[in-house]
């Protein structure tokens, strides 16, 4: 039987099936979609709620157990977790985020606009490689990157700590910003070009500032994973005073073996504020949207 | 300004098996307004990216004010390109999109106001400096597209398909507009469109492109009336000449051509072209307004009885669309010729300016 045959045999019933499934037989069904699709999201919504409103809840109860309770509205907790060194953790989270982030993202921009515009050797297999980095679980890199930085004696530094974490967020970033910056028509790069601009102030006028919303959310996503990250400057830096947050909530884990839900919750609260404050202040930025329109479209 | 001279240029793309251009010999003189002009993809485009440095090309030579380019960078050619999308920088105001390459070439602060401030009164656009390009009509944007090229001072100016983006009435315009300008600074200018109108109104010389290859170079009036083959001369004008299959077959009084239901004794250059062949399919070419409603003062220029098919009345003209057989044929008539559909009618040929073209090359005989 050939390949024809086979399509035209299977092809009418699919097509019937399609035919169906899209268009709605009336109000009635549209409706009873609609209802599904909303049970379904506040099902999820309260599922991830939950346990914010735990956090809170818990955060100003002296008394927190893991189960919800009527809060006693006191600080303690905050004083407890801040007492326990959640201001110098969260320093110290934050010259891992900012610095990895500012390398991370000068890298990855520097790359992805090489990679979108020049011509560049076995680009498709290198953007495949890079694609599948962004794969790969840190903890494969660990023991060989320890080994490295006691070799270097680069262990215990909070600089090139942050180097690590940069280098695992570049795969992703340059992936993201390479597809962003592809996006930007090149007629811009051109009419600069044309005027008697470097290709180092056309990067820098023309190119950044359009993919200026990609960068930010590589920007983003970069300064969130080294936020969070607890293997890697948990294992690369032993040295107590540069203990991050993230690592530094382990405690209220493990301290007599019990856990101390009440400080915990409030560290919590104070280690998400951060990213929180960031996310407001750039969400302004991203939801904007940002068109070439006026640019390049008549 | 400058001369531009092209040698040989040619142009091939990875994974292509033709030429984009093919050995394109050019010279554009000093302060020419140069249109080339030829449908999509035949190469004008390319030959323009060229000049512009965007594109190397594959063999030939690209001279600009006497200097060899091919190696040079876009940035230092010093030319100015309008691009068929503008390219205004989104992020920047008006204004900045205007300072932007005084200030890559280190303007003093105070000429860089001024010399804004002048383009912008010259171009009507005074009003518009504190905006956005998004913020900006077609036509605005065309206009500070412009400035921009203006304030560039360039040695020579490229410019792709500029008008294609505006409507009928704002391209007129903008045509007559883009003359003055040529007028007033009289720079060097490659103009490349796919519109004949334009190529015919606005060049000192125009370049006919077909398939990367150069088909004529000459004046508007030239490549009008003396068209080289017959892709020139179904390009240009507007409706299209009427070609006709025909044949020149030799009796005793000499060379004479056939086509449609005529037939025309060849004399003067037409004929010298013909003496020495026994019979030769040609394409025979009128263009409208060489076709009238026949009126009998002169017996020797053939005419053809025809049916009306299609009756086109513009104001000042009346274009009529006539069957003879199998052949369908396009005239202008003058206004309020009184035809209609389904009218039979007698033609008339003017001989004139008939063209002769050989059916297989398309070259022109005569």
């Amino acid at each position: 039987m050939t390949t024809i045959d086979v399509a035209e045999q299977v092809m009418p019933g699919k097509a019937d099936v399609l035919l169906h499934a899209s268009i709605p037989t009336g109000w009635k069904r549209v409706r009873m979609h609609k209802l599904m699709v909303n049970a379904t999201l506040g099902v999820l919504g309260i599922v991830f709620l939950l346990p914010l409103i735990w956090l809170v809840d818990s955060a100003f109860n002296t008394h927190a157990t893991a189960s919800l309770g009527a809060p006693a509205l006191s600080l303690a907790n905050f004083r407890a977790a801040l007492a326990a060194g959640a201001g110098g953790a969260i320093k110290n989270s934050l010259y891992l985020a900012v610095v990895s982030t500012l390398i991370a993202t000068a890298v990855s921009t520097l790359a992805a606009y090489t990679l979108s515009r020049r011509r560049v050797p076995f680009k498709s297999t290198l953007l495949l490689g890079v694609l599948f980095l962004t794969g790969l679980p840190v903890t494969l890199l660990l023991i060989p990157t320890y080994e490295i930085f006691v070799h270097l004696g680069w262990a215990n530094s909070p600089f090139y700590t942050s180097l690590v974490l940069a280098a695992t967020s570049v795969p992703f970033a340059v992936w993201l910003l390479k597809n962003f910056i592809d996006q930007v028509p090149k007629e811009f790069e051109e009419a600069a070009a044309i005027e008697g601009t470097t290709e180092m102030r056309i990067l820098w006028k023309i190119v950044i500032p359009l993919s200026l919303p990609g960068i930010l959310v590589a920007a983003i996503l970069t300064f969130i994973n080294s936020w969070g990250a607890f293997l890697i400057p948990l294992v690369l830096d032993a040295n107590p005073g540069n203990t991050p947050g993230a690592v530094g909530i382990y405690q209220f884990m493990s301290a007599n073996g019990t856990v101390q839900f009440g400080p915990l919750a409030a560290y919590g609260i104070l280690f998400s504020l951060p990213v929180v404050v960031l996310y407001l202040v750039c969400s302004r930025w991203l939801n904007g949207g940002f068109a070439f329109a006026g640019g390049v479209k008549g | 300004m400058a001369k531009i001279v092209l040698q040989g240029v040619t142009k091939l793309f990875k994974g292509k098996n033709s030429a984009a251009v093919y050995d394109l010999d050019l010279e554009v003189e000093d302060g020419e307004f140069l249109v080339v002009v030829g449908p999509s993809g035949c190469g004008k485009t390319t030959t323009l990216r060229m000049l512009a440095g965007f594109e190397t090309p594959s063999r030939g030579v690209v001279q600009i004010g006497g200097k060899t380019m091919n190696d040079v960078m876009p940035k230092d050619r010093n030319l100015a390109m309008v691009f068929q999308n503008y390219a205004l920088f989104p992020h920047m105001t008006v204004e900045k999109n205007l300072a932007f390459g005084m200030k890559v070439r280190r303007t003093p602060k105070a000429s860089i106001g001024r010399e804004i401030r002048e383009i912008a009164e010259m171009l009507e656009i005074s009003e518009l400096l504190g905006r956005k390009p998004a913020e900006l009509s077609g036509g605005e944007r065309q206009r500070v597209a412009l400035g921009r090229a203006l304030l560039r001072r360039p040695q020579a100016f490229l410019l792709d398909e500029p008008l294609s983006n505006l409507d009928a009435a704002l391209r007129a315009q903008m045509r007559i507009e883009l003359k003055r300008i040529h007028a007033q600074y009289p720079v060097t200018t490659v103009y490349v469109t796919h519109d004949q109108v334009e190529a015919m109104t606005m060049a000192d010389r125009v370049v006919l492109m077909q398939g990367g290859r150069l088909q004529q170079l000459a004046t508007p009036e030239m490549l009008y009336d003396q068209p080289v083959n017959a892709f020139v001369a179904s390009f240009v004008g507007s409706p299209k000449i009427n070609l006709f299959p025909g044949r020149v077959v030799q009796d005793g009084s000499g060379p004479k051509v056939s086509f449609l239901t005529a037939s025309y004794a060849l004399n003067g250059s037409h004929g010298a072209t013909f003496d020495a062949v026994s019979t030769r399919e040609v394409t025979v070419g009128f263009r409208p307004e060489e076709i009238r409603l026949a009126t009998g003062n002169d017996p020797e220029l053939p005419v053809v009885k025809a049916t009306v098919e299609l009756v086109e009345p513009l104001g000042s003209e009346t274009h009529v669309v006539a069957r003879v057989g199998e052949l369908v044929l396009t005239c202008k008539l003058p206004a309020r010729c009184g035809l209609s559909a389904g009218d039979t009618v007698s033609l008339e040929f003017d001989t004139a300016q008939m063209k002769l073209f050989d059916t297989e090359s398309g070259i022109r005989l005569g």
